[in-house]
């Protein structure tokens, strides 16, 4: 029997994902219950007026300012990753000089990128006449740009933050909490059509893992000549939910580091250019059926915000400019989030199937036997820690929304006292998402930092762009509309009734 | 410097090097897509004919 390497669970990256990703989970989560011991944390807001642009994440935290909340939020970071880094063996000093850098430089960039100008989805609710409309991820873009810049213009300085520059980590830990986003989302879906939005959304699965895994894993393999460790994070990429897949699908077929990383830029640029393209689309040719192009969104758009802020536009483009589709505001982008939803949920089965299949067909050589506990090893641990924020989560939300609807028969009446039951978690989901957002700026900034494109070019990345470029302009975009079509087409008759 | 293009140089092998597709890649690839049909045709039946008219 093979022996257990129980250090794993302090000097693993993947398990220090896993444990910071839950600590902060369970700290914010206290807020809901009346202890907001994490409302300090620096939140970026849409600014134009810069004394407004960073608050803290709670109101009862307002004193500390921008400059208090931000200051406290870069000492708990600094002592939280610097435990993990002296844990997982690295130099703690080059990791709290490097990440105290790449803080301050990412804040300046997320902090920029929340400009109204740039950031607002709806510019006359900001009183501007114009907007680039890329929501607050913009903010990522800068991250990867400025990073970029360093990393290729500046490498005697890049060489010393390296050893904090640390994207698998961070993002890692940013998908243990993403999983409590998503809890809450369940939650607030209306139970009245949340089966049959459920029932719809399961074609999402099939879609994303069974139909564009393939094809793009085919087409990278077949016609680009690219290796199995290239193939399957670039097809999880642009197939599932982008960065998140890329990381699950690398760790589960042990791809190295700069294989995930690589595809996780890509789908970034990729997102924000459907996240300029599609949402107007959608409304202009497919606003007599609202509920195919929010589901659409939610199947084409890569990166759970650039698909939430698709949904979000198109929901307010088609019942602004058509108002006898007034009532189904919010269902619109409900659609995208749901198709969403069941996409995000399913990574961590699909890198387990893949981590089966690597393990017991493909890297298996003759007369080598392959331990059972190697599909463990394999499989991603933040994963773990994503479906356990997401189910902790929804099963507390939905106990809190049970208790406080029991006996209403109302609508008006259950309506309000769900969103009363959510508001306290509403809170702390808040302040989860401060950190989430936070660690995801992080990881684009690290990509870039870690990425010269003298790299980049030895590892190909042009021709990942042109395969990323034709599967999701030649077939996923229209393979989405095509089964939003089949399985949202006139639903939204049923909203109007 | 003579690291780095020896680096770039195994690098360029290693693209350069075609990794034969096995059996089961074929496999994995095309039962996807069958399942993902068979799939399909019984969700469209069902959504359409059990849930949208409860």
């Amino acid at each position: 029997m093979a022996k257990v390497d129980w250090s794993s669970l302090w000097k693993k990256e993947d398990w220090w994902a896993f444990w910071l990703g839950m600590l902060l989970f369970f700290l914010c989560l206290a807020a809901a219950y009346g202890a907001d011991i994490m409302g300090w944390a620096a939140s970026a807001k849409e600014w134009l007026d810069p004394a407004k642009s960073i608050v803290p994440a709670s109101g009862a935290y307002a004193a500390l300012g921008p400059v208090g909340s931000l200051i406290v939020t870069y000492i708990v970071f600094l002592i939280l990753l610097s435990i993990g880094a002296k844990a997982m063996g690295w130099n703690v000093k080059s990791y709290a000089a490097g990440f105290t850098v790449i803080y301050f430089l990412t804040w300046l960039c997320w902090w920029f990128g929340h400009y109204a100008y740039i950031a607002s989805t709806d510019p006359a609710k900001a009183g501007i006449p114009w907007s680039l409309r890329m929501t607050g991820e913009a903010g990522l873009i800068f991250a990867l740009i400025l990073g970029l810049i360093i990393g290729n213009f500046a490498k005697g300085f890049a060489a010393k933050l390296k050893e904090a520059a640390r994207p698998e980590w961070y993002i890692k830990t940013a998908i243990v909490l993403l999983g409590a986003t998503v809890g809450i989302k369940a939650v607030t879906i209306d139970p009245r059509v949340l089966a049959n939005f459920l029932f719809r959304g399961v074609c999402a699965i099939v879609e994303a893992y069974l139909i564009y895994w393939a094809l793009v894993y085919w087409i990278a393999r077949r016609y680009f000549g690219f290796t199995r460790e290239w193939a399957a994070p670039l097809a999880s990429g642009i197939s599932i939910c982008g960065v998140s897949a890329a990381i699950a699908t690398g760790a589960a077929i042990r791809a190295r580091p700069i294989v995930p990383i690589m595809v996780s830029s890509l789908v970034i640029v990729f997102a924000v250019v459907e996240l300029l393209i599609l949402p107007f689309a959608a409304a202009y040719f497919l606003w007599h059926q609202p509920l195919v192009a929010g589901a659409w969104m939610g199947l084409a758009v890569k990166t759970d915000g650039a698909a939430a802020a698709s949904g979000a536009i198109v929901d307010a483009l088609i019942t602004g400019t058509h108002p006898e589709f007034a009532p189904l505001k919010g269902w619109i982008l409900n659609a995208g989030i749901v198709t969403k939803i069941f996409i995000d949920i399913f990574i961590g089965v699909w890198a387990f199937l893949l981590a089966v299949i690597w393990v017991y067909y493909i890297d298996k050589r003759p007369g080598e036997k392959v331990q059972k506990i190697e599909i463990w090893y394999r499989f991603p641990k933040f994963v773990i820690g994503y479906f356990l924020t997401f189910f902790l989560l929804w099963a507390v939300c939905a106990a809190a929304v049970s208790a406080a609807t029991a006996g209403l028969t109302d609508w008006t009446a259950i309506s309000k006292a769900t969103a009363n039951a959510l508001k306290p978690f509403s809170l702390a989901t808040g302040e989860m998402d401060v950190f989430r957002k936070l660690f995801f700026a992080f990881t684009f900034f690290s990509i870039g930092l870690i990425s010269d494109f003298s790299t980049l070019r030895r590892e190909g990345i042009g021709k990942l762009a042109v395969v990323y470029f034709i599967a999701l302009f030649g077939f996923i975009i229209w393979i989405g509309l095509f089964i939003s079509w089949l399985f949202f087409h006139d639903i939204h008759v049923f909203f109007l009734r | 410097m003579a690291t780095e293009a020896k680096g770039e140089s195994e690098l360029k092998k290693e693209l350069a090097v075609r990794e034969e597709i096995l059996p089961i890649e074929r496999k994995l690839v095309a039962g996807s897509i069958i399942l993902a049909i068979i799939l399909l045709g019984i969700l469209y039946w069902v959504s359409w004919s059990m849930i949208a008219h409860v």
